[in-house]
């Protein structure tokens, strides 16, 4: 996936349990543009995936920690995306 | 050991109490959690745990030091499996070595509920019907 943009950042997306299943796919790079924010980069996954669910059935992390949706993605880094968690 | 052990092996319970063990606690509260035979009303042949490693190893040492902090406890074991498990095994493994028990019964809950809302861990269940992911009910990470 290629947004077209002067300045691309490449990140990495992996998914996980019952999103990586529907997805058929353990990670993927992704280029988005300098500022894009994790919503933002949200969205843009899903119109490549139809079977991501909506923004708000999904946990989303960056570089192992939770982040909110206006946190803006760098050059690297690793987003995970996946389901409410069931562990314990 | 350390005290946090995200494994695909088993886990022997005596051996962690024997690494949590020091001369200030008074009480130790352990839980176990194993695999249940049947879940809503179906069968469960076994369960398959997918887990975050990296992320979710931070998290648990997030938590057990919250709880250290936050109950006055003297230390912390979390044990946790992934991979394919059957009936009755292990899962998971949670001991509070505590100065009383008030505070070791209360801070052990405290760990599990945590890890039931923000560590990134899915149980499926692979049962006659079919396969089945198990989805938490918490959405994210409570403060």
């Amino acid at each position: 996936m290629n947004l077209s943009g002067s300045e691309n950042v490449r990140v990495r997306v992996r998914y996980f349990a019952s999103i990586r299943d529907r997805v058929g796919l353990e990670q993927e790079e992704v280029e988005t543009p300098i500022g894009t924010t994790l919503s933002a980069l949200y969205l843009t996954l899903k119109m490549a995936h139809d079977a991501l669910e909506e923004w708000d059935r999904v946990l989303l992390a960056v570089n192992g920690e939770y982040m909110e949706p206006d946190h803006s993605l760098k050059e690297g880094d690793l987003v995970a995306v996946f389901p409410p968690v069931s562990g314990g | 050991m350390n005290m946090i052990l995200v494994t695909r092996e088993d886990f022997s319970v005596d051996e962690v109490l024997r690494e949590l063990r020091s001369k200030e606690m008074g009480a130790i509260v352990t839980f176990v959690g194993v695999v249940r035979s049947h879940s809503e009303g179906r069968e469960v042949d076994r369960i398959e745990i997918q887990v975050y490693e990296e992320m979710a190893k931070a998290e648990l040492e997030a938590i057990r030091r919250d709880a250290i902090d936050r109950y006055g406890v003297e230390d912390v074991a979390i044990v946790h499996r992934y991979g394919s498990l059957k009936v009755s095994e292990n899962i998971m493994m949670i001991a509070v070595g505590a100065g009383h028990r008030p505070e070791g019964f209360d801070a052990c809950r405290y760990v599990l509920e945590r890890i039931k809302e923000s560590v990134p861990i899915w149980k499926k269940e692979i049962t006659p019907e079919g396969n089945f992911w198990v989805e938490g009910e918490e959405h994210g990470r409570k403060g």
